[in-house]
């Protein structure tokens, strides 16, 4: 495939809101903005893939839209050790890594946007208290919800208990937990919003065929496209943002599938895409008004790199389960997702079902391991049950995106280098939420569960971070770069920490709010 | 050059021992990796090599204690590193395999596992899909980490 052009054409020389990624950041605000009448060009570093191209089959779709170039990886995190070339398993293709996301969809609790108020000083964590508390985030969250088509929420109905559910919920019950259900997910149980219900097949980490999942790829960019105000440019990538003489960001230059420079002038930039390629590309914008990286007079940028917790956890009975039969994720225990540290840690952490087909299983349940002891868990492969522990990890300055210029991706541009060393409170965190999944899979009799570790990154956040003082992050309250006038990210890199919910509702309705917040500063003449 | 296939096999056998699995998924992975070296000097020399002085013997019985414990000793051979990488991915791609371990891949064009057995597993009660709805609310803040708390 090469690059394609859909939607309404924009002059490279006119200057528009132009939008880099199409992924959970980048489709929303392209979608709010252009159904407000502002044009965006929308430029997207991989090709559009329509359901009918998604490949039930997990290493197929997996080479079909991961983002594969090379990138790096450094710290004492086993990923490295592992998968040195993936830190990251995130999507390069219209709709960004929303086509493989599971759809689930928690909010932040209100302390989860002052960590720094409640966890103190926590040593080698650079916590900070975000600049929007979560009273201005509500109503925000509720249109995400409503866009998503969130379950439990707004009258939407839950998911029904598959096999892998009917587990993990009677052990939930079992040890005492009260906050577990089906959802809140982003994936329909009845139709919704033009969109089907489940038909429970098993496949959404490769693309939703039957589009009951939400996704940017199936809403918000098809609307954009439609609105007459959107140009969407396909395999474009964008290498550099460039600003004027006083500093404003003023135009984009990206590379098509040919190779080919081309410059969009813009009145706006949003950058979203995702926490690895979003610092990446402000630290290859470097001018001379921005030495060390465009926006990056705080140092921030590329620093306080997150990833959740992560953990697996595999349980085998001596009975069917068959976990793969069904939605991949559709079950979600809040009870560990609280401060009490009682528990040894601070933050918190959900617990969610999650089903691997066989070849991800023997591929990520324990990198590396060979022998009985490994065969033994795929042997069991029908009477396994799984679960994910996504929870909150701390920011580290340390943890950090760079340009590695000894490794060039196919344009020849320097690679970003991932960095990670886990923080004693994530290994206390993972160690307690192990722990507690063995007694919850013990209780409903389980022979034996494996502890596997993180997975190269499905969240990754954190890398451009909002702070209410320059000096603290990259991006004020809205968005904007503290030092570059017009220029917003839009992704999970604004997070200035992680809380223990899966990041992509909130990045949903952060986009939301930036996008009303740039239509009307617009619509006044302000930027 | 020797035929690599017969070493291998019994390698591989040995490696991912599973007692259900004929003979002929692992010689499947064998082709593939052997269909590798083309294009790979190092590890058409790593492997060659390692196969060559490969103690066969040991492996005779790939469920012994002695056919694991003689792969313990080559564990950080480049070779069986090479061999590991490729297997895990292939072998587990292998249809034949997935059917061993009664895992049944894609459904959508059968119309997803909806009315297939999606919720057939009936050894637990059914639980409760809402959300909690009782008397006590989930306390986001244990009494004692409240910053008044503390201070
Ligand atoms: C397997 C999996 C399961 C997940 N499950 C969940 C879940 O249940 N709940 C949840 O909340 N989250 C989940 N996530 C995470 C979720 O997908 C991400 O948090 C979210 O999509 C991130 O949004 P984003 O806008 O930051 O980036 P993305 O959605 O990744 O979009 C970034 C886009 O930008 C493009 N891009 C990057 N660089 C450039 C460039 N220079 N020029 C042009 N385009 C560029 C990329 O190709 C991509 O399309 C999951 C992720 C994965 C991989």
């Amino acid at each position: 495939m090469s690059t394609s052009q859909f939607g309404t054409p924009i002059e490279n020389d006119t200057e528009a809101v132009v939008v880099v990624g199409s992924g959970a950041g980048g489709g929303t605000v392209a979608y709010e903005l252009t159904r407000r009448g502002v044009p965006c060009v929308v430029l997207e570093a991989g090709a559009w893939l329509k359901p009918e191209d998604y490949e039930n089959d997990e290493w197929a779709a997996f080479n079909q839209m991961a983002w594969l170039d090379q990138r790096t990886t450094s710290g004492s995190w086993r990923v490295s050790r592992d998968f040195p070339n993936l830190p990251a398993w995130i999507v390069k293709a219209v709709g960004g890594s929303t086509t493989h996301w599971s759809g689930a969809t928690p909010r932040f609790h209100e302390h989860e946007f002052k960590t720094r108020t409640y966890y103190g000083d926590v040593e080698g964590a650079n916590l900070l208290d975000w600049p929007i508390t979560l009273a201005e985030m509500e109503p925000y969250y509720d249109k995400a919800e409503i866009a998503m088509g969130s379950t439990h929420r707004h009258g939407r109905p839950p998911l029904p208990a598959n096999n892998n559910y009917k587990v993990f919920a009677n052990g939930a019950e079992k040890v005492g937990y009260k906050y577990y259900a089906t959802g809140p997910y982003a994936t329909n149980a009845e139709p919704y919003d033009g969109r089907p219900a489940s038909i429970q097949d098993g496949f959404n980490f490769q693309g939703d065929k039957s589009t009951a999942k939400w996704s940017t790829a199936v809403r918000e960019i098809p609307r954009a496209v439609e609105s007459g105000k959107c140009d969407l440019r396909t395999q474009c990538q964008a290498v550099q943002v460039t600003h004027d003489a006083q500093g404003r960001a003023n135009a984009v230059l990206y590379v098509d599938s040919e190779g080919t420079l081309h410059r969009q002038a813009a009145s706006v930039v949003c950058v979203a895409g995702n926490s690895i390629e979003s610092p990446r590309l402000l630290l290859m914008s470097a001018s001379g008004l921005h030495p060390d990286g465009l926006a990056n007079s705080s140092g921030q940028v590329g620093r306080n790199y997150m990833r959740h917790l992560t953990a697996s956890a595999y349980a085998r009975f001596d009975r069917d389960v068959r976990m793969y039969r069904g939605e991949t994720m559709a079950g979600i225990i809040a009870d560990e997702a609280r401060l009490d540290t009682s528990r040894g840690f601070v933050g918190g952490y959900y617990m969610e079902t999650l089903s691997l087909g066989v070849p991800f299983l023997a591929a990520f349940v324990d990198p590396g391991t060979w022998g009985r002891e490994f065969t033994e868990v795929m042997d069991a492969y029908a009477r396994t049950a799984g679960m994910w522990i996504v929870g909150e990890d701390m920011p580290q300055e340390s943890n950090r995106v760079t340009l590695n210029a000894g490794v060039l991706d196919p344009f020849g541009l320097p690679a970003p280098d991932v960095h990670f060393d886990d923080h004693p409170n994530d290994v206390a965190m993972r160690e307690h939420a192990w722990g507690r999944a063995d007694l919850l899979y013990e209780s409903v009799g389980a022979d034996a569960t494996h502890r596997t570790p993180p997975y190269p990154s499905t969240h990754n956040l954190g890398t451009c971070r909002m702070s209410e003082r320059p000096e603290d992050g990259v991006v004020g309250r809205y968005g904007e770069a503290h030092d570059v006038p017009g220029l917003f990210v839009s992704d999970g890199s604004q997070m200035t920490t992680g809380a223990s919910a899966n990041p992509t509702l909130t990045i949903v309705a952060l986009a939301i709010r930036q996008a009303e917040h740039i239509a009307d500063r617009l619509g006044k003449g302000e930027l | 050059m020797a035929d690599l296939k017969p070493a291998l096999v019994s390698l591989l056998r040995a490696a991912y021992p599973h007692p259900s699995f004929p003979d002929a998924p692992y010689e499947r992975t064998a082709d593939t990796i052997l269909g590798q070296l083309d294009e790979d000097l190092w590890h058409r020399l790593a492997l060659e090599h390692g196969l060559a002085n490969l103690d066969t013997e040991a492996l005779a019985d790939p469920h012994s204690e002695a056919a694991s414990a003689y792969l313990r000793s080559i564990e950080d051979a480049e070779f069986f590193a090479f061999v590991r990488g490729v297997t895990v991915v292939t072998l587990y791609n292998d249809h034949e395999v997935w059917d061993l371990l009664g895992y049944e891949g894609a459904s959508y064009d059968k119309g997803g596992y909806v009315e297939r057995g999606f919720d057939d597993l009936d050894w637990l009660p059914d639980p409760r899909i809402e959300e909690y709805d009782g008397p006590d609310a989930l306390q986001p803040v244990a009494d004692a980490d409240q910053p008044t708390a503390k201070a």
